[in-house]
């Protein structure tokens, strides 16, 4: 009964709304979409919110220590407190960098998080833009966000970020690879890079139980595209300080913070589409619900495992994506199409 | 196509440096060619002051030095004006000083470890180390009502007994400090990454370590079998069984695994002496107003750090003509321009950790 | 088996994860002091002090000035203490040797303040303020 999902109703009232303003059933999509946007970046802001209060009170727990716990019931407005802080900082732009290209930084880098989250399946009927290539738009345009390291780097005329940018353009170049090559295990078994199809699909057996090996490499390579922490050469606090975020302050720099988590949700969000079975679940819950949950738990076991390892060095972590994760991601898709191969043979 | 190198400013202010140490990196890419440890940020010229103050006053500032090992350096200093005045400590003094010299080397030993691996990124194994670090402080507190700067050994032996409960207290922790170093074995030792990350990096001969005049852990770390406490004991250390963990490549996961054993070895010495520890006075009959004889002397100890010395001389006036003191931290901290080269950026920060300068000492 | 480590180390912190927290919730819950604590202020008692001056003269780092006057018997007496608590070391001297053992730690360490003015404390005025708020307290009690 997906119609008694309560946010599919409000979807169907909103667009009886504007169907009664707006001229046209084309005008009516368009309002629709702008809809989604808004519903999207909203997630974004709330979620980052919550997410590094998540974090914060992970890396407490973890740390035997209580994360925040002063400002609110168990510190639940912390991070309010923060963002006010930092919305209200001084805007500062240091001597000599180069104007434009440090001022969009940050907002160049914002831009993917935002537009990954058109394909994400909430539920049934539930994707904002229901793409039938989802999964290949995913994987483009994460990478831009390279771009926005880069520039970054660059523009903040500061030999620590330089060296930031550049590590970010190897380690997310490189880990593109093996994160498409895990994928291609999933895309295989469905025939589809429909987001939605590949949920459909798994209303039987996860992909986790038939991919295994595609989900520890998308783990790690998805760890590596959004830098974080064994491979967060990018940032590298006890090396090169911040990395490309070293020149920026106030809300500027919160604009990293807030990508971060916004790529941390939606690499989250396409493991568990891909492996962990999006929206099915039992159904006293509804399947957003489902969705949202998987797809915190994936959110803690990459702050937990943040917690507890050092970081790689930068040879190490080239070492590791062309030596092992390429090698074993190539051989995953040859193992699965002999397996696809053999089930079509056995008259599946 | 023509590169060019470029020199980088690591410190005075930056995360990893330990304090206020700056390093001028000269990189090619992101290898180093040249490290050039830039130190003083942190001058107090505590040997100068030292001038001016009755023995009495000189004696806090020793735990201004290296402020990790703050007992340590107490101890060596008591032992050199001691020395030259010939004052016999009371036996239940002594003990007393070995516990808590070994106690604040477990403690120094812990930051050396904590800070080191959060340098490598596992932040967790830092504030593990720290929380544990605490129990100690907790013990110093019980006994001389600081946990930093103690100014609890004197000379002639340590200013006040230790409190009712305090020996027990110091077994609970001993007791616990087997579990703690499961964590740290466990969550630290056993981590492939961190392995990857020190293993082979920056390997120290034992020629050079000893050229270099690097001791304690650096120069243990590279096989040679040097300790103070064992090659000359000072006050009871040759009572004590306990082994020196010597390395055998020299590289900085040897420099970190023989803290490790030290930190053991640490605590097995102050079972021993909890166990032989006498009922008895804890402070000698010395003069209000103390007046070494005219002389000179030098005496070194084994800080967390390596050799510690002290070089006096005394006029025979209540105020010390001239002290000097050997930092093993600023000896060691040579090394750091040749363990550097060659390696990447990142390498710089775990080389600098093993090494394990502390500023309050390295700049006096 | 590589990896291994990795998986111990995760199930360090999961463990650590539901365990019981090290964290001091400090201005609610103080901390308990130790009885040799040394923190806070001096606190003289002026009238045991007979002005010897020993106390600023082990000062290593003289953060202790008093100023002593002659009274018409040609006793000495203590007419201005001043505790400077921004040099001073902690390090007990001036306490143990003080002959009339009149000054003390008095434990209150938190007195943070926003100049370098408020480290400068005035012990005969804060041990006779302290002696008049005890007047008016006995006082009330005893109305």
């Amino acid at each position: 009964m997906p119609n008694d999902d309560i946010l599919l109703r409000i979807g169907a009232s909103l667009r009886e709304l504007f169907a009664g303003v707006l001229p046209g059933p084309d005008a009516v999509d368009v309002a629709m979409y702008f809809v989604a946007l808004i519903a999207c970046v909203a997630l974004i802001f709330t979620n980052a919110v919550i997410l590094i209060l998540a974090e914060r009170k992970v890396a407490g727990f973890m740390q035997s220590r209580l994360g925040p716990h002063r400002l609110g019931p168990y510190g639940m407005f912390q991070t309010v407190a923060d963002v006010i802080k930092l919305l209200t900082k001084e805007d500062y732009r240091p001597q000599g960098v180069d104007k434009w290209v440090w001022a969009m930084a940050p907002v160049v880098l914002f831009v993917p998080p935002v537009m990954v989250y058109a394909v994400l399946p909430f539920g049934k009927n539930l994707v904002p833009v229901d793409l039938n290539i989802g999964i290949f738009y995913f994987v483009a345009v994460s990478s831009v966000a390279t771009i926005a390291f880069l520039m970054a780097g660059w523009g903040s005329n500061n030999k620590y970020s330089v060296i930031g940018g550049m590590r970010a353009v190897a380690q997310m170049v490189s880990y593109e690879i093996p994160l498409v090559f895990s994928i291609l295990g999933v895309v295989m078994l469905t025939g589809s890079l429909q987001t939605s199809v590949i949920v459909e699909k798994q209303s039987g057996i996860w992909f986790i139980l038939l991919q295994p090996v595609a989900f520890v490499i998308y783990l790690i390579a998805a760890a590596a595209e959004t830098n974080r922490m064994p491979f967060d050469l990018v940032e590298g606090e006890s090396e090169i300080i911040a990395g490309p975020f070293t020149e920026y302050s106030g809300m500027r720099w919160a604009m990293f913070f807030l990508a971060e988590y916004a790529s941390l949700f939606a690499v989250s969000a396409i493991a568990s589409t891909l492996f962990l079975g999006g929206w099915h679940g039992p159904s006293f819950l509804p399947g957003w619900v489902w969705f949202l949950g998987k797809t915190y738990v994936m959110i803690f076991v990459f702050m937990w495992v943040r917690w507890t390892f050092p970081r790689l060095r930068v040879d190490q972590l080239m070492a590791l994506c062309w030596k092992y994760l390429i090698p074993v991601s190539l051989a995953n898709i040859l193992i699965t199409g002999i397996g696809i191969f053999a089930y079509r043979a056995m008259g599946g | 196509m023509r590169t060019q190198t470029y020199e980088l400013n690591m410190g005075p202010q930056h995360p990893s440096t330990h304090g206020v140490l700056r390093v001028i990196l000269e990189l090619d890419g992101e290898t180093v060619i040249r490290a050039k440890p830039v130190v003083g940020y942190l001058h107090r010229g505590i040997e100068k002051i030292c001038e001016s103050k009755s023995y009495p006053q000189v004696l806090p500032y020793a735990d201004r030095l290296d402020y990790l090992h703050s007992m340590g350096n107490a101890l060596g200093l008591c032992q050199t004006v001691e020395k030259l005045m010939g004052v016999e400590v009371p036996e239940r003094a002594e003990y007393i000083r070995v516990i808590m010299a070994e106690l604040s080397r477990i403690a120094s030993h812990q930051i050396f470890l904590g800070s080191l691996v959060g340098e490598c990124g596992a932040l967790t194994g830092f504030v593990f180390a720290i929380r544990d670090r605490e129990r100690i402080l907790d013990l110093f507190d019980m006994a001389c009502g600081a946990r930093m700067t103690f100014h609890y050994i004197r000379y002639g032996g340590v200013v006040q007994d230790l409190p009712e409960g305090w020996v027990e207290a110091c077994r609970k922790f001993l007791d616990d400090f087997d579990g703690m170093m499961e964590t740290y074995r466990n969550l630290l030792v056993g981590n492939e990454i961190l392995q990857a990350r020190l293993k082979g990096i920056a390997v120290l001969s034992a020629e050079r370590a000893l050229a270099m005049s690097a001791s304690g852990g650096v120069l243990r770390a590279s096989g040679v079998n040097y300790d103070v406490r064992k090659a000359e004991p000072y006050g009871i250390y040759n009572r004590f069984d306990f082994d020196v963990p010597l390395g055998t490549v020299g590289d900085s996961w040897d420099r970190m695994m023989v803290r490790l054993g030290e930190m053991e070895q640490a605590a097995r010495i102050v079972r021993q002496a909890l166990d032989q520890m006498p009922e008895g006075p804890v402070m000698a009959k010395v003069p209000k107003l103390i007046k070494p004889p005219p002389g000179e002397i030098y005496h070194h100890v084994e800080n967390s750090k390596g050799d510690l010395g002290y070089y006096l001389v005394s006029d025979g006036s209540p105020k010390p003509y001239r002290l000097h003191v050997r930092r093993p931290a600023f000896v060691n901290l040579q090394l750091l321009d040749e363990l550097c080269r060659g390696y990447l950026l990142a390498d710089v920060v775990p080389i600098l950790g093993t090494l394990d300068p502390v500023l309050g000492e390295v700049d006096c | 088996m590589y990896g291994k480590g990795l998986l111990t180390g995760l199930g360090i912190t999961l463990r650590e994860f539901f365990r019981k927290k090290a964290t001091e919730r400090y201005p609610e819950v103080r901390p308990k002091l130790t009885e040799r604590f040394r923190g806070g202020k001096l606190a003289l008692e002026p009238e045991k002090c007979i002005a010897c001056g020993l106390c600023s003269l082990n000062c290593p780092n003289g953060s202790i000035r008093l100023v002593t006057v002659k009274d018409e018997a040609g006793k000495r007496k203590l007419s201005e203490y001043e505790y400077d608590a921004g040099a001073c070391m902690y390090c007990n001297l001036c306490i143990e040797n003080c002959p009339q053992k009149c000054i003390r730690w008095d434990k209150k360490f938190d007195f943070a303040g926003y100049d370098r003015k408020h480290l400068i404390i005035d012990c005969i005025a804060v041990a006779n303020a302290k002696k008049a708020a005890e007047r008016e307290g006995g006082a009330e009690t005893h109305e």
